[in-house]
């Protein structure tokens, strides 16, 4: 697992269900048309980073390797 | 809406099952948020409202099942009644039925399994088993739609994914059909469901007990897994496995039924759809998930004094929201209640919407897409063999009682 990661939020596939704000709280948050936005990428442990991403219903949150512009699957 | 119409507030009432739109289609006209004494409820039919509501969870809990203590509706034989307490702890169990913290990390140990990628990886199955049903019923002519496509195939994918062994498949078909009873009217319909229910805690106990010792890649081995972590205890991952079977089958076959269902009364949609069976699928499946979709209602129970769209709802009080209506708000789609399978942006809420979203979204969007293509590629039409379409009497679900069809190759 990377140390820590660059987090995208393809939004045009984010609906704006929430379940990242649930498991990263400090990277996540929804804008004014409630799709999810990346605050601060190091806002939570890359681990819970990567529970959010699992966890989208419809796969919206792109991850990759920090240091090595990877990109990291989920 | 003519001046003497008149709203009834029996959401039982046969015109009521039978056309849902006209009724709540007004309903979401006149009031949004509305108080139904009747059955003690608020209906939210207002597209706004109810995403509203959907993405405010920590408003409102899931925990229905547990908390509302009325009798059984429509009513059941007097002499069943004591079983309605095992179906309602069976239910409340189920990890649906769960609030934060517990649902999300209930959630979390089955997610994997259902992620968009995971379930793509089932699509050539899927598209065996949707082509193995076609060619045992293509030579006839005639069929019910709900017996011969729409309810075994779901349960077929969701015997493959509980690893379930060939020669056990008629007992999981036998146990699905009986739990299918939960969103009937009969007054006898305790018996079969209790039966069901007990025979998948009598199945599928040793299985689970197999898979803790030796996991495997399906999906009791991941409720299995959930145990070891301390995350479910053994009645949840039985219960859960029973949630799988019910969840994965009823939606499923009421996404077929509707869907078919609307492409015959639609037949310039249909030759939309044969013209480009793969191309246009995602899409169709879309639209027949908004047009008519398999659940039309979900509850929940206030956890707090919430005010929307004027009125204030009481904490501890229930409220159902209709994304029947919702998905045909004119606010958000235009030409709402015209079928049209190049419609997007398609944001129906048939899945729900928020942290409770549908699960298995994606394995039903896939199941929905190989069936209407599988189905476009090989009839060149359908019609209907019967001039009455009857549904179940639920507020939930959207179900057909049969689909008997005739096709011309």
């Amino acid at each position: 697992m990377p140390e820590r990661l660059d987090v995208h939020v393809d939004h045009d596939r984010c609906v704006g269900n929430g379940m990242c704000l649930e498991f990263a709280t400090g990277v996540f948050a929804h804008n004014a048309r409630r799709q999810a936005e990346v605050v601060d990428p190091e806002g939570d442990a890359a681990e819970d980073i990567i529970v959010a991403a699992e966890n989208c219903p419809t796969a919206a949150i792109q991850l990759s390797d920090a240091a090595t512009g990877e990109p990291y699957e989920v | 809406m003519p001046a003497t119409f008149t709203l009834t507030d029996d959401l039982f009432a046969p015109e009521v099952i039978a056309d849902p739109y006209t009724y709540f289609g007004a309903l979401r006209e006149i009031e949004p948020v509305h108080r139904n004494d009747r059955f003690g409820l608020w209906l939210v039919t207002g597209y706004e409202e109810l995403v509203w509501i959907l993405r405010h969870h920590e408003l409102f809990s899931s925990a229905v099942i547990k908390r509302v203590e009325a009798p059984p509706y429509p009513p059941v034989d007097p002499a069943d009644l004591p079983l309605f307490d095992e179906i309602r702890d069976f239910r409340a169990n189920q990890l649906v039925e769960q609030d934060r913290p517990e649902h999300l990390h209930q959630r979390s140990v089955v997610h994997g399994y259902f992620t968009p990628k995971a379930m793509e990886r089932w699509r050539p199955f899927v598209r065996a088993a949707v082509a193995e049903i076609l060619d045992g019923v293509h030579a006839g002519g005639t069929m019910d739609v709900l017996t011969e496509l729409a309810a075994p195939l779901p349960v077929r994918i969701i015997a493959e994914m509980m690893g379930v062994p060939y020669e056990d498949r008629d007992r999981l078909r036998a146990m699905a059909d009986g739990i299918l009873y939960i969103n009937r009217g009969e007054p006898h319909r305790l018996r079969p469901l209790v039966d069901a229910v007990r025979g998948i805690v009598d199945y599928a106990s040793p299985l689970v007990k197999e898979r803790i010792v030796e996991p495997g890649t399906d999906f009791i081995s991941v409720l299995a897994e959930g145990e070891s972590r301390g995350v479910f205890d053994r009645r949840q991952v039985l219960v859960n496995t029973g949630l799988l079977l019910f969840a994965g089958h009823e939606t499923t076959m009421n996404l077929i039924c509707n869907g078919l269902l609307a492409f015959i009364r639609n037949p310039g949609q249909w030759e939309r759809l044969r013209a480009d069976p793969a191309g246009m699928a995602r899409l169709a499946t879309e639209e027949c998930l908004r047009y008519d979709p398999p659940v039309k209602s979900t509850q929940r129970i206030a956890a707090a004094d919430v005010e929307i769209a004027g009125r204030t709802i009481r904490g501890g009080e229930p409220l159902r929201w209709i994304m029947a209506a919702a998905n045909r708000d004119p606010a958000v789609f235009s030409d709402p209640d015209t079928f049209d399978i190049g419609r997007q942006p398609n944001p129906h809420l048939s899945f729900g919407s928020g942290i409770h979203y549908c699960l298995g979204a994606t394995l039903a969007r896939i199941e929905g897409q190989e069936v209407f293509r599988g189905l476009a590629e090989r009839f060149s039409r359908f019609e209907l063999a019967t001039d009455r379409i009857e549904y179940q009497p639920s507020l939930q679900f959207r179900s057909v009682k049969s689909l008997p069809v005739r096709w011309s190759a």
